[in-house]
């Protein structure tokens, strides 16, 4: 994790892990732990055939601005909540925003891809 | 924090259910793709980030969420809106008809001078196709509106269709910055920076 953090910020570009849309620009969000239920993209079974709808996740970055996204898709609203999906294959939830707080725009890191771009 | 843009504009699709407004929506860019737990619930909007003339520009594009069915769009979702674009279907006789029935809903509830595009989508249907080209461009030309064929399905002109929506948006606001001084302007100039000479159009994803 420490080496995608620089001064609290994201160091490299936060894109989608499928089809590399580019969601957020080096050092436009802060890091932040806080326990978030996330819905999994894709269904999951485990070995005894229950199905599991979600995981709670804690690492994320988060920007005070739905505007400091380069490219990003917001769900319709469920129980207050709006899911990030990705703007390009809609694949999602990556991130999390509780309409009630306009303030905070979480992306999950682990269901992004960090990557370096010269540009 | 500085702002990181230097624009923002507000974009709606209209028209009928089932002429791809969605797809025109979701695919901006290639690789679609039919998650299940968001192609479930819904996109309610998406931001999209540009350059023109070198300035970054925001695009916030709605959907409207299925309340075309209703064949009227009220005022409330009009709101703020700077560009639409109108969109039917090449396969669907109807759905080119009725542009004229949302050009008048937009004239009744939308700001007068709301930029309008019309898409002729699913281009890719040819063997399907009831609406020809040239009823499109003839429609569009009454109305004094831009008009462009797309195919989300196969990603023809649906990105050149929102940069040329997005640039006369651009342009009539650079026009109106003109006549009036920046601090009586409204327009939502971020920077306010002083216009730039315009060259050769040239643009590119970021």
């Amino acid at each position: 994790m420490d080496d995608l953090i620089e001064d609290g910020k994201n160091n490299k570009w936060v894109m989608c892990k499928f089809c590399e849309s580019k969601i957020l620009r080096p050092s436009t969000a802060s890091y932040e732990e806080r326990e978030l239920f996330l819905p999994f993209m894709q269904k999951k079974k485990d070995l005894a055939g229950t199905e599991h709808k979600g995981e709670t996740l804690k690492r994320h970055w988060l920007v005070a601005d739905m505007f400091a996204f380069e490219n990003v898709g917001f769900s319709m609203t469920v129980d207050s909540i709006k899911y990030l999906a990705c703007a390009d294959c809609e694949r999602g939830p990556i991130g999390w925003h509780d309409i009630n707080d306009k303030t905070k725009f979480y992306i999950a890191v682990e269901r992004v891809e960090h990557r370096q771009i010269t540009q | 924090m500085a702002k990181t843009y230097d624009f923002l504009f507000k974009l709606l699709l209209i028209g009928d259910s089932g002429v791809g407004k969605t797809c025109v929506l979701f695919r901006f860019s290639e690789d679609a793709f039919n998650s299940t737990f968001i192609s479930t619930i819904g996109i309610d909007f998406k931001i999209r980030t540009i350059e023109l003339d070198g300035k970054k520009i925001k695009l916030q594009i709605w959907d409207t969420a299925g309340q075309e069915r209703f064949r009227t769009i009220t005022t409330a979702y009009y709101r703020g809106a700077m560009g639409i674009m109108l969109v039917y279907d090449i396969t669907n006789d109807k759905s080119f008809e009725n542009i004229k029935n949302w050009i008048r809903n937009i004239e009744e509830h939308a700001s007068s001078d709301v930029e309008k595009m019309v898409l002729g989508n699913k281009c890719d249907m040819e063997d399907r196709r009831l609406v020809s080209k040239e009823r499109g461009t003839q429609l569009a030309t009454e109305y004094g509106i831009k008009f462009m064929e797309t195919s989300a399905k196969a990603s023809i002109n649906v990105e050149e269709a929102f940069f040329t929506l997005a640039r006369d948006i651009k342009l009539k606001m650079d026009k109106k910055l003109e006549q009036s001084s920046p601090q009586a302007s409204t327009a939502i100039h971020v920077t306010q920076q002083p216009k730039q000479s315009r060259g050769f159009f040239r643009c590119t994803i970021l």
